[in-house]
């Protein structure tokens, strides 16, 4: 059997924090008919459920993945969760009988799956013209894409951006379908995220007309790249969708080993992927760096950078005009973080106008502030020489940060951007990282 | 900068029936190459004016807030905070009241980062749970007044903080409760001729918050006060009144119940050993209505099913020391006689007692025999089981547990034993940071 989990690891599979009460709550005995666990990895349950016949749930260690009879469209369900902290409690039998027939036959389904999949795997290198010719052919796709996407943008202006108010989403999804299709992956992503910003509020003409304006920017940089310089050309290439192979990243760049702090991590979630992105400063170089790990829903995300230690590694940068992306290459060791330095807002207003000037489509930068919580005229963060910088409002109402202030200066990390600081780690008297 | 909102204006109407305003960053050169389509000269301008404004973007001006009171209490440990938030995150929601109370018996204070899941969580509560409203505020310290400060949904904080007598002629229902409570605790005869000076007064929801603060705690010289209220005129303020005198030591409602009970229940010695003779009351009569038993639900059931129903009733009211000292044996000798097809009301009767009463020797002795022995078949055998284990002090009983086969315990025992072990962690990370502190 596999290695028992703890409940951290289970919970971290939650969709949301009601998933995880509801499966609190199921995680009892007397919900359960029968549960068992058999070789290598295989937990299986029987739930009462609102129901005449009760819910048949599967879960594959390996992978992890799922299966339950439920109805949610939640996933993992409320049932896997519970199964699975049954099992991390040690009450699940393991060396119970066979899995019954509904719950084997799914197990040796993506058994054969599985085995099929690792035959299948796109072997690396090709003949290397052909990986030329696609790779030519994807260049001239893009440049014919962002042609397009030029016209777009210029379309949008010409007309007004007031009936973008009345467009809906398909207006933004039709575009950035076309980015797919034109192998623009970073594009479309950014432009579907622009639907929601006509109901963002008042001033979203503004933010509308500046995405639009860096949008251009980037397609007339691509299609200009000859003359920009070389890190200016990677930092374009990846804003558009290129992806560099970890092996060519880790071939071109020296690593840096430093005692990197764990500033803090955001989770985020599209398209069924999750990306954290976990943002680290080096003590020794001060240098910023964003750790990103991704994952589809219902998958463990990457755990291994915990907010508020320090890590001794060595770290390689991808190439851009401002390095920020990095591959943790070796982790040498683990370290006890305490609190790291904070920054007062002019210098992070100055930091931020310095890397800006080499990558104009930054668009979160990592902050560390000594700061006290405000709340008017809005939310806000304010440090010792009066000067004040607003609040996220996608943060919400950021309860946790005012909590653990008490109206006086803490240490604060977060993300930057244009729209006001998203705080992530706050520091408590006591030296502690708090998650915000 | 206005130039900027001129580029938002010109760009809401369109390029097709406005002029695209001229922009000018100092430093920046204008570029020679120009594209010719006006509405890409505009998006262009605004790209230079967003990366100025981004990189040139002025601080702000916040106004700051009053600093909190410094706390005089020691925070919990980490171990300590961590569980606790494992139970505002939904694992074991219903000991929140134990874990606070015992924080707050200690002199500690609940984290400041968990105040606010904390407070939401109370305020969620209905208002029928103003103890937990109560316990929140209190392990909150000043930290949770100045976040009630802040959010008008945490207000219910500051009414508990209404003191002196303030709090007893001016606050709500909850405030008078707490202002009773703090007295009682401070001077419980102040407490007592303050209640039987307002009891005629009082409406029957009032005589119920006097009735349950003289819950904690009663003594003896209670019992005059709650010996009148087994007549009063309201049927809830009778029926606490009773239970409350069930569990006071040495009351007279006691030694009705006692000699009630002697009746019903007695030792025999016979071929097999020594087994337990029940011989149920038949019938309840208005002595025994008056004392707070209520007559056997429904009169489709069987005689047996009464029968059963009184017995419970009567032992779930009798002191235990009277088993104790009427067999001349132990808890864990006398619930190890056989009883037959009684066992499960007994075990559910002696449960209830042990519970109202506190007796940690008598929970510690039925929990070690319903874990041994498998449940016994009533079906509230479970229920009662999961209702023991939240209220025996898990010192006692927690330690004495060994099993490594918990998965293949019944469902309610592997519960009752994960909910021990949970509690003895619990309140032993808390007594860790008292010493320490």
């Amino acid at each position: 059997m596999a290695e028992r989990w703890d409940r951290v690891r289970v919970l971290a599979l939650a969709p949301d924090a009601p998933s995880q009460r509801a499966a609190h709550s199921l995680a009892s005995g007397r919900s359960w008919l029968l549960t068992g666990a058999a070789e290598p990895g295989a937990l299986w349950g029987e739930c009462r459920g609102s129901a005449a016949t009760p819910y048949r749930t599967v879960v594959d260690l390996a992978g992890p993945a799922y299966r339950c009879s439920c109805p949610s469209r939640k996933f993992p369900c409320k049932h896997a969760l519970a199964l699975l902290l049954l099992w991390a409690d040690g009450s699940v039998e393991e060396d119970a009988d066979e899995p019954p027939d509904w719950a084997a036959s799914w197990l040796t389904g993506r058994a054969g799956r599985a085995g099929r999949a690792q035959a299948g795997e796109p072997g690396e290198p090709k003949d290397p013209k052909t990986a030329a010719r696609r790779a030519e052919q994807r260049e001239a796709r893009v440049a014919t894409g962002l042609g397009e996407l030029d016209r777009w943008l210029c379309d949008q202006v010409r007309q007004g951006l007031a009936a973008s108010q009345q467009a809906g989403y398909g207006h933004w999804d039709d575009i950035a379908a076309r980015m797919i299709d034109a192998q623009a992956p970073g594009l479309a992503e950014r432009l579907r995220a622009l639907a929601s910003v006509p109901y963002s509020g008042a001033g979203w003409e503004g933010r509308l007309l500046e995405e639009y304006a860096l949008l251009r920017l980037l397609a007339v940089a691509y299609l200009r790249q000859a003359e920009l310089p070389s890190p200016l050309r990677e930092t374009v290439r990846s804003r558009i969708g290129f992806s560099l192979r970890q092996a060519d990243v880790l071939a071109g760049g020296e690593p840096v080993r430093d005692h990197w702090q764990v500033l803090g991590r955001r989770d985020l979630e599209q398209d069924r992927i999750r990306t954290r992105r976990t943002w680290l400063q080096g003590r020794k170089t001060g240098r910023p760096a964003l750790a990103l790990s991704f994952a589809p829903v219902g998958q463990v995300l990457d755990d291994t950078l915990t907010v508020g230690t320090d890590a001794d590694a060595d770290l390689v940068f991808y190439p851009g005009a401002v390095p920020l992306r990095a591959i943790v290459l070796t982790k040498h060791d683990a370290l006890d973080g305490g609190p790291p330095a904070g920054d007062t807002i002019a210098g992070l207003l100055a930091s931020y106008a310095a890397a800006l000037a080499g990558d104009p489509w930054l668009d979160s930068w990592p902050a560390v502030l000594d700061v006290t919580p405000a709340r008017s005229p809005v939310p806000a963060v304010s440090d010792a020489a009066g000067r004040a910088l607003p609040l996220h409002q996608g943060a919400g109402d950021c309860w946790r940060l005012f909590a653990v202030s008490g109206g006086r200066p803490v240490t604060v990390a977060g993300e930057w951007t244009p729209r006001g600081l998203w705080p992530l780690t706050a520091w408590d008297e006591a030296g502690r990282a708090v998650v915000l | 900068m206005s130039t900027w909102q001129d580029l938002v204006t010109a760009s809401l109407i369109g390029t097709e029936r406005s002029v695209v305003p001229p922009v000018a960053v100092p430093g920046v050169p204008t570029p020679a190459d120009a594209p010719a389509d006006p509405a890409a000269i505009l998006l262009d301008r605004a790209a230079l004016l967003t990366v100025a404004r981004r990189g040139g973007r002025p601080p702000e001006q916040a106004e700051p807030l009053p600093a909190a009171e410094p706390d005089p209490a020691p925070a919990v440990s980490q171990a300590a905070g961590h569980r606790l938030a494992r139970i505002l995150s939904g694992e074991h929601p219903d000991l929140l009241t134990e874990w606070l109370s015992a924080a707050v018996d200690r002199g500690l204070r609940a984290p400041a980062h968990l105040l606010p899941a904390l407070l939401d969580r109370a305020r969620r509560v209905s208002p029928a749970d103003p103890e937990l409203r109560r316990l929140a505020a209190e392990a909150g310290g000043s930290r949770a007044r100045w976040l009630a400060g802040l959010n008008s949904d945490w207000k219910f904080v500051t009414a508990f903080s209404l003191t002196g007598d303030d709090a007893w002629r001016l606050g709500d229902a909850g405030q008078r409760r707490g202002y009773l409570t703090a007295l009682r605790a401070r001077d419980p005869g102040a407490a007592r001729e303050l209640i039987a000076a307002n009891w005629d007064a009082a409406g029957p929801d009032e005589r119920v918050m006097f009735v349950n603060v003289m819950a904690g705690g009663p003594s003896l010289a209670d019992e005059p006060l709650l010996e009148a209220a087994l007549d009063d005129r309201t049927a809830w303020v009778r029926k606490m009144a009773a239970d409350v005198l069930a569990r006071l030591p040495g009351s007279a409602l006691g030694q009705r119940m006692a000699e009630r009970a002697l009746g019903c229940l007695r030792l025999a010695r016979g071929i097999g050993g020594t087994h337990m003779v029940a011989s149920p009351l038949a019938e309840c009569d208005a002595a025994m209505r008056r004392d707070g038993i209520t007559p056997s639900p429904g009169a489709g059931r069987s005689q047996l099913a009464g029968q059963a129903h009184l017995l419970l009733e009567v032992i779930a009211r009798t002191p235990l020391d009277t088993w104790t000292g009427a067999f001349g044996r132990s808890a864990e000798q006398i619930l190890a006689v056989p009883a037959g097809g009684w066992a499960p009301v007994l075990f559910t009767g002696w449960s209830r007692a042990a519970m109202a009463q506190r007796d940690q020797e008598w929970m510690t002795a039925l929990i070690n025999w319903a874990i041994a022995d498998g449940l016994p078949g009533h079906p509230s055998g479970a229920e009662t089981l999961r209702q023991l284990v939240r209220r025996v002090d898990p010192a006692l009983a927690a330690p004495g547990i060994t099993t490594s086969f918990l998965a293949v315990l019944p469902p309610a025992v592997r519960d009752a034993i994960t909910v021990l072990r949970f509690r003895y962690d619990m309140l032993k990370e808390l007594d860790d940071d008292h010493s320490a502190g």
